[in-house]
């Protein structure tokens, strides 16, 4: 079995800090390597040393055999490793054959833009990925997974034969997700050796070969992953068209029919390998040609479970995931009847909070969940129907005017939303509290301070100190961070948006157990989440939305599959 | 992505202002003629106040991360308002004055109302209004009434002395020990800075963000009104070309004075730092013989050059650059040729 790519007692330091203490990894043709660890365990700096962002201080990198010294981005890209980012950085006015154009053709004045080898050759990359993309869309009209699919073109188109995907899935739906699992499959079948980064360990159970740990930039273990370790696992491998589709989809929603019924289509219409050429040329594709698939893990180490992978990452055993709820909740605090607004998309709303309770809002990507909690919020005020807070009918036409009704919101989106990342931490923190802490609008610097102290102490946020500034802290410290703001404005109603998604696993529990304690503390929370598992374990009654209303009332204690039912409208006008 | 925060950078960009500064004085005191006599001292005060004033309240709006390139021809505009009022319409100079301020404000906030109602980014809006406010001024003259004549309490503003002081010396004090205030001690100057490094991330977390902005674009037409009249005061004359070209001294000073133009990061005292550095180097350049006929065309030069050295020298670049990263991550191994 050929290495790809191999780094042997890799070691990297910024300043004082060790970010990477002699990490060896080895990445083979062929497989998924899932790359794992909690945020600042040193992955992201694992990474820019592959793609020559960052260069080693010491240890070695071989990459296809050979060694590489001083690799720069550009010996990476054409030594074949190609990195997929989150937030793809694609030229938004450009089309998406120009993107595909800059990247892969070769740069000189006097060339000339040849557009219709350009646009044929975009086109044919995106076929191969089955993407119904056209070459001429600007990049900027395509939805997050189409870019992603655009840079997978782009690296296909360059011959990758080292693909990193870092946390690729964060804003896919599962239709979405599906789809990205098959064109890495398929990657995987053609001899690419992918990287895959992900938080989501039921996405590793189902899609890697291997898993690599790291922690506090060591790397605590490469371990193989068997099939069908974990439920999740199975249910999300399980996507392949076995049964056939029971005839066209509902609704006439077409792409955004979200998808979990057992089948979902493979948008290939033939097996990848067929039409991912090997890459060919000289000096490229040595041990790649020759090797396919890698085949079954080595015997000899067992695969691991979920809960041997929590421990390796976390180093310590994470006990009860979910904190159980105590006691009976209180009186309505938040009832809204009839709510909706067209601009910002929401219909028919008609819900209620209740002091110590946490409502959890299920439903996929786009049925409304965010959308609803802007209007609570008065970023896009209501246009009809009502909000009562403890029994008062409420009119809120700004988030000032949410604010002072005891409404906070805890965005999805926290480094665009929930934290100003080049503002400190405690001017982060006392920003939706001005009128209460300076009163007179005059700062006090002594006051803030502590109050940062506090707040941070309160969360145990992990921080260089109150002066640092936001864009400094790791994903899960920015949520605290984020949460703590609105926790100094004693709100009534908690509006919590995606709390822990691209949060590592132990600031996750740590923010599940905050969560439950403001409930108990009698606070209504109304909890946005992606992650059915957290929305089922948080919850004490879930709300599920689908295009733009809510569509069913479950209680604790609901199957997962009946919620996810009821997001996907199944099961409509049944029981 | 890594973020170091940039307080110390500031320091160091409004040390080496300052450092710049002191030269300057070292340079022209050795060079130049009278360069440190108590006239010429009065002379730069004197000269530099309008742009002062300007630049004190530009740069709270390019801290939002905006711009307004309105206030010359505002200031051109407030001037013959001024004008207007007192000979035309008989009012005292005194309550003509406070009109103008409150007609100066309406402007900024003509301006502030077309940025945050309509959504147009501020330099659109503040070119049109540039051209707007100027042209109305040129009307209400028909580009050659000239007010003069004005009552010598009046010229005091712009010629008098107060213990020894320039006496709009005086005002441009107040002005810039409030503005500092502002900016660097209220909740304004505090929001104003959230706005400019995050506008969307400033509404989330609940902050008033149209009522912030329409205070920075309202100084800064309030500001305008007030250079209108001290500008008056000095020339003694009123004319619709007042204050040509001030809008761009100012936001000179202001980057200069270590404000990214990007919003967030910058300080007052870091504006009045760029703000003495260039009136320094224009008065100093007259002073000295071998340069002395051609100062304008020369400082203009060496304010360009002290510019871009300033800016590459200091810590400006890594917080563009910051910024950049931020918002357009960079695409590794992007274009390089096909090796197919």
């Amino acid at each position: 079995m050929s290495a790809v790519l191999q780094l042997t007692s890799v070691t990297k330091s910024f300043g004082a800090v060790r970010a990477l203490k002699g990490v060896s990894f080895e990445l083979r043709a062929g497989e998924v390597h899932a790359l794992l660890g909690e945020n600042g365990a040193g992955k992201s700096t694992l990474i820019k040393i592959i793609t020559g962002a960052h260069q080693p201080d010491g240890g070695t990198l071989e990459i296809g055999g050979q060694q590489v010294a001083q690799l720069t981005p550009q010996a990476a890209h054409r030594l074949g490793i190609a990195c997929i980012y989150q937030q793809p950085a694609l030229f938004p006015d450009l089309t998406v054959s120009e993107n595909i154009g800059l990247r892969l053709e070769s740069v000189s004045v006097l060339r000339r833009v040849n557009w219709s080898a350009r646009r044929e050759r975009a086109a044919q990359l995106l076929q191969r990925l089955g993407a119904d993309i056209s070459p001429d869309a600007e990049a900027g009209s395509l939805s997050m997974p189409e870019q992603q699919l655009v840079e997978i073109a782009c690296a296909l188109g360059a011959g990758a034969r080292i693909v990193i995907m870092d946390e690729p899935t964060a804003s896919l739906t599962q239709k979405e997700q599906h789809r990205l699992f098959t064109v890495v499959r398929e990657l995987r079948a053609s001899g690419v050796g992918v990287i895959y980064i992900s938080h989501r360990l039921e996405e590793i159970f189902a899609l890697a070969d291997r898993v690599t740990v790291l922690r506090d930039g060591e790397s605590v273990g490469t371990r193989n992953i068997g099939a069908g370790q974990s439920a999740v696992a199975r249910c999300m491998a399980n996507e392949r068209p076995e049964s056939p589709h029971p005839g066209p989809l509902p609704g006439g929603e077409g792409e955004r029919q979200p998808a979990t019924r057992p089948a979902v289509r493979v948008p290939f219409a033939e097996p990848l390998t067929t039409i991912l050429p090997l890459p060919s040329g000289e000096g490229r594709g040595e041990g790649v040609r020759d090797s396919r698939p890698a085949g079954p893990p080595n015997p000899s180490t067992p695969p691991i479970t979920e809960s041997e992978l929590i421990r390796l990452m976390v180093g310590r055993e994470v006990s009860s995931i979910y904190p159980a709820a105590e006691g009976e909740p209180g009186e309505v605090v938040l009832a809204l009847s009839d709510l909706g607004c067209t601009a910002g998309g929401v219909r028919h709303i008609t819900l209620d909070v209740r002091a110590g309770e946490i409502v959890g809002l299920a439903g996929l990507v786009g049925a409304g969940r965010t959308e609803l909690a802007r209007v609570l919020f008065g970023l896009t005020p209501a246009d009809s129907g009502e909000i009562h807070l403890n029994g008062h009918s409420v009119s809120i036409r700004s988030p000032q005017e949410a604010v002072a009704h005891g409404i906070a919101y805890v965005p999805e989106d926290r480094r665009r939303h929930g934290v100003i990342l080049e503002m400190p931490i405690a001017h982060n923190l006392t920003m939706a509290i001005h009128p209460r802490l300076f009163p007179g609008t005059w700062l006090r610097f002594g006051a803030e301070r502590s109050h940062a102290l506090e707040s941070m102490r309160d969360l145990a946020v992990k921080a260089a100190g109150p002066d640092a500034p936001g864009g400094s802290l790791s994903g899960g410290n920015q949520q605290k961070v984020a949460l703590a703001r609105w926790l100094a404005t004693k709100p009534r109603v908690l509006i919590l948006d995606e709390p822990t998604q691209g949060v590592d696993v132990g600031a996750k529990s740590e923010i599940h157990k905050i969560i439950r304690r403001l409930a108990q503390q009698g606070m209504a929370v109304l909890l946005i989440s992606s992650d059915l598992p957290e929305v089922l374990g948080m919850s004490d009654r879930i709300a599920v939305m689908r295009g733009a209303e809510i569509v069913a009332m479950m209680p604790r204690g609901t199957e997962a599959h009946a919620v996810m039912a009821a997001a996907l409208g199944q099961g409509r006008g049944e029981s | 992505m890594s973020f170091r925060f940039q307080k110390t950078a500031v320091l160091r960009h409004e040390t080496v202002l300052l450092l710049v500064l002191v030269l300057e004085v070292v340079f022209f005191q050795l060079a130049g003629r009278n360069f440190g006599t108590v006239d010429n001292v009065a002379n730069i005060v004197r000269h530099s106040v309008e742009i002062g004033l300007l630049a004190l309240v530009m740069m709270p709006v390019i801290l939002t991360g905006g711009i307004d390139l309105s206030v010359g021809s505002l200031l051109g505009l407030c001037a013959v308002l001024f004008g207007k009022l007192w000979r035309d319409a008989g009012l005292p100079w005194e309550l003509a004055a406070l009109a103008t301020l409150g007609l100066g404000a309406l402007a900024g906030g003509f301006n502030a109302a077309l940025i945050t109602g309509l959504r147009l980014p501020p330099l659109i809006v503040t070119l049109g209004t540039y051209s707007l406010f100027r042209g109305l001024a040129e009307a209400i003259t028909h580009g050659t009434d000239a007010f003069t004549r004005f009552p010598e309490r009046f010229l005091f503003l712009g010629t008098g002395r107060i213990a020894g002081v320039p006496t709009q010396a005086w005002i441009f004090v107040a002005v810039g020990v409030a503005v500092w205030l502002l900016v660097h001690r209220t909740t304004f100057g505090r929001s104003w800075r959230a706005i400019g490094f995050s506008p969307e991330g400033a509404r989330y977390a609940g902050l008033p963000v149209t009522r912030r902005l329409v205070l920075a674009y309202m100084l800064a037409g309030l500001m305008a009104a007030l250079a209108a009249i001290t500008y008056t005061a000095r020339f003694g004359t009123a004319k619709a070309d007042a204050g040509t070209g001030y809008e761009l001294a100012a936001i000179t000073a202001v980057v200069l004075g270590g404000t990214s133009i990007f919003g967030g990061v910058g300080s007052v005292h870091g504006t009045l730092l760029g703000v003495a550095a260039i009136a320094v180097l224009t008065n100093g350049l007259s002073r000295v013989p071998a340069t002395m006929s051609n100062a304008a065309e020369l400082s203009g030069l060496l304010t360009g050059a002290l510019l871009i050295v300033a800016l590459a020298g200091g810590a400006l670049p890594g917080r563009i650059g910051a910024r950049r990263r931020k918002e357009h991550p960079p695409a590794v191994g992007a274009p390089v040729s096909d090796p197919a």
